[in-house]
């Protein structure tokens, strides 16, 4: 024998479920809706968390200045005799050139990025190691031996192989032994990228050997990283000098600028589902109003009806949001947010694609809660209270 | 007395312009298991009448006690409460759910007041046996015939056990077979102990032998022939 609260409210939320079933059609498409609203703002969310920490990842590794050579507006190789003249700077931790470079495979019609650099000689270059699913960087004396991107393994084709070709701008073939493959984790950058020795990407390239393409600087105090910058591009004045954080800005703006577009289309869509709910339930049908009156005339209290009313909402509204947070972690998952990613992420849709880790936190789920359950009960509890508080007789007139 | 009004009055949007004085100042007693009949024409005010001694709302002035409770400052919330325990309502058109079964519908008011599934089947196929609609227990409201809906209205007005019943213009849809029948049910809740006031106009009604008093209401006021 249960308590009579307790049996009152499980007959309330017995006639909840029925009335929602009475008015099954009307109740299955708001939640239809309604889920693809929160489908679309949790598809959002969590493209923009899975590629907000993707790009924090990258941003970690990034060395603290960075210097190009420029030539007429255009970066060039640099000299390595430039790195020389920047032993004297004093606070420099450590200088590494980098070698880094474009490859249009014509037969996969793909596009890999090459890139070479000295890991050991950079400060925690063996924390590198950690980026990979498996195996190694290679080292300054493994010569013909490369760590590969998963899209790049995918697109060779290497399966249980582990060389492949490529072909040098004389159109000689260069081989690589594979040591080694970037985890999931680093798709956003790791997924088209082909890391080797500095000797082969000289080689690769066509590089000669006391050049490179640009020179990573690594500093010991980072509050005097942009102290430090100043002095390099005093001592180096044909050369670009890019800090840490002016890439990070960079990185920012352009995708503050997508997330910004991105929101604007939600919103909209946000508000199209606002009007549709407030419509739905402030525009109560002369049915919904007869049949509050006809329970309050039987002895039903505000309280009860008001009750009906907040677990049918709720019925509706958080399965709205279990299907529509659920469709959004598929969608992102399994089908890389393929609706979203062009808007949000541009250029990196190019052949080799990348797969998506979605960033599911609790705030982000309060957030689409707040924004989407929320207003649809009040939107619909209101005009039910507005309804229940006047006298019944009206109604049933 | 079951039912005491002292010069109550009621007054719908009072002061604005579409003000209506639907009430006059009424004076009334009605005594317990008795069957009265409000008579009147259409706008007369026996529906209001009906309203306020259902603690529907309370009047704008004046007195009414309705089954030992004052109804005058009674807030909303008590007036529903006691609405529930005294009065069981049979609509003219019969108000029934139309998409809820028979069987909902009759247990439509014991859902509040936290009693569980078997007590209220219990109670409701007990009230369609003794009104013969047993048979239509799982039939949605809307798809029985109007007799069925008129029967199904007053297991829903008994379902509580509540000593007053009332029933405003209930045989206005109904045959006179059908009527005849309705009063017959009425005549046997008065001799079960009940209250019974029907707001009628229906000669079959107010000329019933078993109506005891017939209360003539006109432009607000209790008329005397």
């Amino acid at each position: 024998m249960l308590p009579k609260g307790l049996e009152k409210q499980i007959n309330i939320l017995d006639f909840s479920l029925m009335s929602l079933w009475r008015r099954k059609l009307k109740n299955l498409g708001i939640m239809f809706v309604f889920a693809l609203v929160i489908f679309l703002l949790g598809s959002f969310q969590m493209l923009t968390g899975a590629l907000t920490n993707s790009a924090q990842a990258v941003l970690k590794n990034t060395p603290d200045i960075t210097i190009q050579k420029m030539s007429a507006g255009r970066q060039e190789a640099i000299p390595l005799a430039h790195a020389e003249k920047l032993h004297s700077i004093y606070g420099i931790r450590a200088i590494i050139p980098r070698v880094w470079g474009y490859y249009f495979d014509e037969s996969k019609l793909a596009n890999y990025t090459i890139m070479a650099l000295e890991h050991d000689s950079m400060p925690y270059g063996n924390n590198l190691n950690l980026t990979l699913a498996y195996g190694h960087f290679p080292k300054k004396t493994e010569i013909g031996k490369a760590v590969i991107g998963r899209s790049v393994h995918d697109i060779l084709g290497l399966d249980k192989r582990r060389i492949f070709s490529l072909f040098r701008p004389d159109l000689t073939l260069k081989s690589f032994e594979v040591i080694g493959v970037f985890s999931q984790q680093t798709d956003l950058l790791s997924n088209d990228l082909i890391i080797m020795n500095l000797t082969d990407a000289r080689d690769l390239f066509h590089i000669p050997e006391l050049m490179a393409t640009d020179i990573c600087v690594y500093v010991t105090n980072p509050t005097e990283i942009e102290t430090i910058a100043k002095k390099i591009a005093g001592l180096l004045p044909d050369t670009r000098v890019l800090t840490k954080s002016q890439i990070q800005k960079t990185y920012q703006v352009v995708f503050s600028w997508r997330s910004g577009l991105a929101s604007i289309c939600l919103l909209t869509a946000l508000a199209a589902f606002a009007i549709l709910a407030w419509d739905k339930a402030s525009g109560m049908s002369p049915e919904e109003k007869r049949e509050i009156g006809i329970l309050k005339i039987l002895g039903w209290e505000t309280g009860d009806i008001l009750a009906v009313r907040f677990w049918e909402s709720v019925l509706v509204s958080v399965l709205a949001f279990l299907f529509g947070c659920t469709g959004a972690y598929i969608h992102v998952a399994f089908f890389d947010a393929s609706l979203l990613k062009p808007i949000m992420v541009g250029w990196s849709v190019i052949y080799p694609s990348f797969k998506l880790l979605p960033s599911v936190t609790l705030a982000d789920l309060l957030l689409i809660f707040t924004f989407s359950v929320l207003p649809y009960l009040g939107a619909t509890v209101i005009p039910a209270w507005r309804s229940a508080t006047v006298p019944p007789d009206s109604a049933i007139r | 007395m079951l039912i005491e009004l002292e010069n109550t009055i009621k007054i719908y949007n009072q002061g604005k312009p579409n003000e209506v004085i639907a009430l006059k100042g009424i004076d009334l007693e009605i005594e317990d298991n008795t069957m009265i009949c409000f008579q009147g024409a259409s706008g007369s005010g026996k529906s209001t009448l009906l309203a306020i001694i259902g603690c529907v709302f309370p009047p704008t002035s004046g007195r009414a006690s309705i089954a030992g409770k004052k109804l005058s400052r009674m807030p909303d919330r008590f007036l529903t409460i006691h609405r529930r325990e005294k009065i069981g309502f049979i609509f003219q058109q019969f108000n029934l759910l139309p998409r809820l079964s028979v069987l909902d519908n009759i247990t439509l008011p014991l859902l509040p007041l936290g009693i569980s599934p078997h007590e209220r089947k219990t109670r409701a196929r007990k009230l369609m046996n003794q009104l013969s609609i047993s048979h239509k227990e799982n039939f949605p409201a809307a798809q029985i015939s109007g007799g069925e809906m008129q029967r199904v209205a007053i297991a829903r007005a008994l379902i509580n056990n509540q000593p007053i019943i009332l029933a405003d213009e209930p045989t206005a849809h109904l045959d006179s077979a059908l009527s005849i029948e309705f009063m017959q049910i009425m005549v046997d809740l008065k001799e079960s102990g009940k209250t019974v006031i029907i707001a009628s106009h229906d000669s079959l009604v107010s000329e019933h032998p078993a109506i005891d008093k017939i209360i003539n209401i006109k432009d607000g006021r209790i008329h005397v022939p």
